[in-house]
């Protein structure tokens, strides 16, 4: 599914190089649910970012869902990334549509025929809990239900494949536990999850196998 | 599919609200302007057209000759450089000619003691003499005829409108480029805005893996909507001012060119307005999008 082999990454600043990944190597099996953890400027976006190809490393190799990511040309990334669903800390909404608009904005960019729209639509709100919620704006949601209708937005496609970037970053407690409970569901209908968090509590809490970077290195990989 | 991308182009015609109208303002001036000067000079150069085939060149005779030496001067003429035809035109002719003008007053012609018209030649020019130049020379041979009294007619003046009518067409070709490149101008601007508003679509849509093409159409049809529209007020603009300002003008312009009536654009002419229109629209999104390559 996923294979990193001695990926680097550094920055160039101007004159200055920011290193932000070191020779990092590992592999994802289809179906796992990989959390992704440290500090703060670790290099969990950049290696995130490598893995949807919004980026090139600056050595090594990355095979995602058996494309090679580094000779790429354009029309081969957008077909990438129809396989790839992705979240962020901000759930990035399009604000003057509704949420079943925001999710079907998805479909209608990607052609999918019109009577399979509104089924696939609510079915994905159904999994993240949040059909009710459909004519809603944007600007009338609450942080959760706002991050929970992003990731309806990702998952609606039924994408092999799915990098959540600190999807709780914004979130309290109780609202940081029912996108994980919605990931969990995900997760368990076969979809290969990649979470990055700085979070510890959250990714020990998980229990599923954890990837530690510090300071752009595979410190730890475990469970 | 073009369901949705026609819905995001217009959605994005909305956002760019005051740009957009000015935009579509604009295309509409130029167009109209353009097809303004375009109906002019067709007209005047179906003017033009009808007056080359026209111009008659008359050759007023000393005397009227007898009947058999009406054939042989009609050849000999005929047979000179730069004419087409010849018709000869009697005495008994001419009186008749004038009668049927004078209509209901063709008494007055009666009370004459004799017939004062001179019997004459009308020559027709040959293409190649049409021009102000051969008109000229073929005058001159034709007063050199021993049995011309004098020559009347020359093609200057229809030249003049020609070179009127030309005038006119570059006139409006410049003002018509002028407001069109304001126009493409402004729609750039309007479509910058437009993709300034559209920045967090198109961040979704390559984050989903859109094609290029699904991205950048939406740009480009609203362009060419703005350009569409304002080829449509144009037309709208050109038609009123043509149904309005034709019938006060066809008499004047019967009387004064000889044209029974005006002529509007025909349907190719429609198409190519609006064809226009929205290629300059589309152009203005198309620059814009140029602009900002990622
Ligand atoms: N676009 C960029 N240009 C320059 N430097 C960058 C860029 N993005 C990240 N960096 C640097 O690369 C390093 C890794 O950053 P990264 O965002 O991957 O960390 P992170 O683990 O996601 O941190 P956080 O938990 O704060 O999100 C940091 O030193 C950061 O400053
Ligand atoms: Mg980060």
């Amino acid at each position: 599914m996923i294979e990193v082999h001695r990926v680097s990454k550094v920055y160039s600043v101007g004159p200055v190089k920011v290193p932000a990944l070191r020779g990092v190597s590992f592999r994802i099996a289809k179906g796992e649910f990989v959390v992704l953890t440290g500090a703060s400027g670790a290099g969990k976006t950049t290696l995130l970012r490598l893995l949807y190809r919004d980026d090139l490393p600056t050595e090594g190799d990355i095979e995602v869902l058996g494309h090679d990511l580094v000779p790429m040309r354009r029309s081969q990334v957008a077909a990438l990334r129809r396989s790839i669903g992705v979240v962020f800390q901000d759930a990035k909404l399009l604000p003057v549509r509704t949420v079943y608009e925001n999710v079907a904005f998805v479909l209608r960019v990607l052609g999918t025929p019109r009577r399979e729209i509104t089924e696939r639509v609510f079915d994905a709100l159904r999994v993240v809990g949040m059909s009710s919620r459909a004519q809603a704006y944007p600007a009338q949601l609450s942080q959760g239900e706002a991050q929970r209708a992003a990731l309806a937005r990702a998952i609606v496609r039924r994408p092999p494949l799915l990098l959540a970037d600190e999807p709780t970053g914004n979130l309290d407690e109780s609202m940081a536990a029912e996108i994980i409970e919605a990931l969990k569901d995900i997760g368990s209908g076969g979809t290969t999850i990649v979470l990055a968090t700085h979070q510890a509590r959250l990714a020990a809490a998980l229990k599923r196998r954890t990837m530690t970077l510090a300071a752009g290195h595979v410190v730890k990989d475990e469970g | 599919m073009v369901g949705f991308l026609v819905g995001e182009a217009l959605r994005d015609l909305r956002r760019a609200g005051r740009v957009a109208a000015s935009a579509i303002v604009l295309i509409t001036l130029s167009l109209a302007a353009l097809g303004g000067f375009w109906l002019v000079s067709s007209n005047l150069d179906r003017a033009v057209a009808r007056w080359r085939d026209r111009v008659r060149i008359v050759v007023y005779l000393r005397r009227e000759p007898s009947s058999p030496d009406v054939a042989a001067l009609v050849e000999r003429v005929r047979t000179t450089p730069g004419v087409a035809a010849v018709t000869f035109v009697g005495k008994a002719d001419a009186l008749r000619g004038l009668k049927q003008v004078l209509g209901k007053d063709a008494g007055v012609v009666d009370q004459l003691p004799a017939n004062p018209l001179p019997a004459s030649l009308e020559v027709t020019p040959a293409a190649a003499a049409a021009t102000p130049e051969g008109a000229r020379e073929l005058v001159a041979r034709l007063a050199a005829l021993p049995e011309a009294d004098e020559v009347a007619g020359s093609v200057d003046w229809v030249e003049q409108l020609s070179h009127w009518q030309r005038l006119l067409t570059t006139i409006g070709l410049g003002v018509g480029a002028v407001l069109g490149l304001a126009a493409i101008l402004t729609v750039t601007t309007a479509t910058t805005l437009v993709l300034h508003a559209r920045r967090h679509e198109t961040e979704i849509m390559r984050l989903v893996g859109a094609s290029e093409i699904t991205i950048r159409l939406p740009l480009l049809l609203q362009g060419m909507m703005q350009g569409l529209v304002g080829a449509v007020l144009a037309l709208g603009t050109l038609v009123l001012t043509y149904s309005l300002v034709a019938p006060r003008l066809e008499p004047l312009v019967n009387l004064t060119l000889g044209l029974s009536q005006l002529v509007f654009f025909t349907p190719v002419g429609v198409t190519a307005l609006l064809g226009a229109g929205t290629l300059l629209g589309g152009l203005g999104g198309w620059l814009a999008r140029a602009g900002r390559e990622p």
